[in-house]
């Protein structure tokens, strides 16, 4: 099999030789000039300005070349893993620190070992749930991680004598008291597929203390498909909520940007997102960070208690792909170095983002929000269930199905059992 | 959308229908013997293009459709038909077989419909006629994917067209009407070019056989269904062929208006190729293409074959 890929891409690039300049060889970057060095970074084309200029300044200050392959941030993981399967390997990955997504990767095979790096001592337990497996550390994580829960509008709420719900019982009673005001209760975007597998996460947060329901299902010893499992309730209550006109009508063509502008604009009373969605929500204020003040609020929600949810993202993170090459293995080494070192500040700092890093400021001038969202993350945070679990990506498109009606909660949970179980055994877990 | 033809495909229009030698042919007709000689240095270049860039790359990579190949590991391993049973186990395959050929009938047929009404109507070369058929072959050069965010713009529920029709309804988003919307979205990107296919082929029907059959007192209907249509064969055949397979292959409109929603309504098997792929599940995504590529050979062949017949025998 090996040979035939090997085949298969050497006629490909026999054939594109016809018509391009060539493969490998001339166009294959990290060229290397007096020691200096062409790094190539795939990059989520998400990446905040501050981040960018980062990137920048790296090359500024070391002399390096960085080439920028953007991954657009719509498809990132199937753009990534579409390049990844071709046997491309850039000097610099960004990409997902969740271990489901990190799994997918092969990391053992793939990937540098950075366990040793000065950056993880100063990570607390960051990497005991992210960026690392089987005892070792492979990200390097810069960004803050994604937070979630129901950002809500203040003024809707509290014209309908509704007080910002932390449970789903909580959430059922202030559905039932915005739909009597005609208000949407909570604007759900089946349109952008992802967002609708939020509040079925956020439900199960409370079960996984410690990522104990996480661990469960990723080590065997609990099926998503239990009866009455938490996931199982979760995709119910949720599936209830839809019964009970909770949700916007226009579901399933609905956009995430859809849902910002209907909470901005008080269309709509809550949307579960995360916290990276704030510019999105900005720019459906028209740019006007006073009026997302003044309306938006944030919230922590779970089955019983108002906790909130979070996952570390791809913003920020990366890995160091073995490419056998070693100077630009160290000049990639070094941006890592750079980025985890006392430039980390800096960027905190331009970024308006919170450290990761212990020794590091938090910035000035968080927008109240974003100090919301904070404060709720420091109040005890859980991770998401799904995060060291492979396979768990077909959660969004069998949202899809339920939300259709097509599949019951049951039903559903049995078929991503299934694919659990598919990504597991393909990546020799343990108890699998 | 798949535009290359079997390479023995002649363009339409310059086709010659057996009964009725073009005046250009010379009236050499089906007996052109010389016409064959000589053909190989004529098919070279088609044949080396299918063979580098179709069989060589399909044959390399119908293996892994048997394979145990994933993001997971590095070692690609034979597993047989698990690919497939792993997806039909899913409510996967049988599903998006469903879609896709649904869909590709769909397409062809309003495609094929929709053009030959324009085509009738804009068969006649004059200025007006010129405008309207650039008018109507612009939608072919925008890429699928912007003609997918345009539509589904104004496809939506509070868009312009339910603004114009006073109605609320999501016609992506509900399952009575998304494939059938999705279809249209893909006829209206292509219907243009399977129209000056057909005003080619009506403007090969030889203008002597439509005046005998005036003179002989057929009507408009008669003279489109015993004299025109027959004779339309070839670029039927062109048409029909491009128009299913190219929606047996599907992908960018639908991913680009519904992303296989709602629910699994529109997931045809290249969206399902996709999702499978992005999990890194690399073994069942090549599984789904071989089966769109297996789709593709079944349908189209006994297809142009059987069009092929009726050619001759219409």
């Amino acid at each position: 099999m090996r040979a035939s890929k090997r085949l298969l891409g050497a006629a490909a690039c026999a054939a594109l030789t016809l018509t391009a300049a060539g493969c490998g060889g001339a166009a294959e970057p990290g060229g290397t000039d007096g020691g200096k060095v062409t790094l190539t970074l795939w990059h989520n084309t998400a990446d905040p300005a501050p981040l960018v200029e980062m990137y920048k300044r790296f090359e500024r200050e070391s002399g390096h070349t960085i080439e920028l392959v953007p991954i657009p941030s719509d498809g990132f993981e199937d753009s990534t893993q579409t390049k990844w399967a071709t046997g491309e390997r850039p000097d610099i990955l960004e990409y997902h620190a969740t271990v489901s997504n990190l799994l997918a990767l092969n990391p053992s095979e793939n990937l540098r070992d950075l366990s040793g790096e000065a950056y993880v001592a100063r990570s607390g337990d960051l990497y005991s749930s992210a960026g690392a497996t089987g005892g070792k550390v492979y990200a390097a994580i810069t960004g803050f991680p994604q937070v979630f829960g129901l950002y809500y509008n203040k003024k809707v709420l509290a014209d309908a004598g509704v007080k910002p719900p932390g449970t789903f019982d909580e959430l059922s009673a202030a559905c039932r008291a915005l739909s009597a005001k005609g208000v949407t209760p909570v604007f759900e975007s089946g349109g952008s597929i992802w967002p609708v597998q939020i509040l079925p996460l956020l439900y199960v947060s409370a079960s996984n203390e410690a990522n104990a329901y996480g661990k469960a299902i990723a080590g065997h010893t609990a099926s998503l498909a239990d009866p009455g499992s938490p996931f199982v309730a979760g995709l119910s209550s949720y599936r209830k909520l839809q019964d009970d006109g909770c949700f916007n009508k226009d579901i399933t063509t609905a956009t995430f940007e859809n849902s910002m502008k209907a909470l901005v604009t008080g269309k709509a009373a809550m949307v579960a997102q995360h916290s990276d969605m704030l510019p999105a929500m900005l720019a459906a204020a028209g740019g006007d960070q006073r009026k997302v003040d003044d309306t938006v609020g944030f919230t922590g929600l779970s089955s019983t208690k108002a906790v909130v949810t979070y996952a570390p993202g791809p913003i920020g993170t990366f890995y160091l792909p073995k490419t056998g090459d070693a100077g630009r293995e160290q000049a990639a080494l070094d941006f890592v170095r750079f980025m985890t070192g006392p430039a980390y500040a800096d960027y905190v700092k331009s970024a308006k983002t919170f450290p990761v890093l212990q020794g590091v400021d938090g910035p000035q001038d968080v927008s109240p929000v974003l100090q919301d969202v904070k404060k709720a993350y420091d109040n005890g945070a859980v991770i998401a269930f799904n995060s060291d679990i492979p396979g768990m990506a077909g959660l969004a498109p069998l949202m899809s199905e339920l939300i259709a009606g097509q599949k019951d909660p049951q039903k559903a949970a049995t078929q991503l059992q299934g694919q659990v179980e598919q990504a597991a055994k393909a990546a020799g877990l343990p108890g699998w | 959308m798949v535009t290359s033809l079997p390479p023995r495909e002649r363009p339409p229009g310059t086709e010659t229908a057996p009964h009725a030698p073009h005046p250009a042919d010379g009236g050499g007709g089906e007996t052109g013997d010389p016409g064959r000689r000589g053909w190989l240095p004529w098919a070279l270049p088609a044949v080396l293009l299918v063979a580098l860039f179709f069989a060589l790359p399909f044959a390399l990579n119908a293996r892994f459709a048997f394979s145990a190949w994933t993001g997971f590991r590095s070692e690609i391993t034979w597993n047989g038909l698990d690919n497939f049973r792993m997806l039909v186990e899913q409510d996967l395959l049988t599903n998006a077989v469903t879609v896709t050929v649904l869909y590709a009938i769909l397409c062809m047929a309003i495609q094929n419909t929709v053009s030959l009404s324009l085509a009738l109507a804009l068969q006649r070369t004059d200025r007006v006629n010129t405008v309207f058929r650039s008018v109507f072959f612009l939608p072919t050069l925008v890429s699928p994917l912007a003609a997918g965010y345009i539509w589904r713009g104004i496809l939506d529920p509070a868009g312009p067209v339910n603004s114009f029709l006073g109605i609320d309804w999501a016609w992506l988003g509900e399952p009575a009407t998304a494939l059938l919307t999705v279809a249209f979205v893909d006829a209206w990107k292509w219907s243009g070019l399977i129209t000056l296919v057909y005003i080619a082929g009506l403007n090969s029907v030889p203008r002597e056989l439509i005046e005998s059959a005036t003179v002989d007192g057929a009507g408009p209907w008669t003279r489109f269904a015993r004299v025109r249509f027959p004779l339309l064969a070839p670029a039927i055949t062109f048409n029909v062929a491009v128009t299913l397979v190219g929606a047996l292959s599907a992908y960018d409109v639908i991913a680009a208006t519904t992303g296989g929603g709602p629910g699994d309504h529109t997931r045809a098997l290249n969206i399902v190729m996709r999702q499978q792929w992005g999990q890194g599940f690399f073994g069942s995504a090549s599984a789904l293409s071989l089966t769109v590529t297996l789709l593709v050979i079944a349908t189209a062949v006994p297809l142009v074959w059987w069009l092929r017949r009726r050619e001759v025998t219409g």
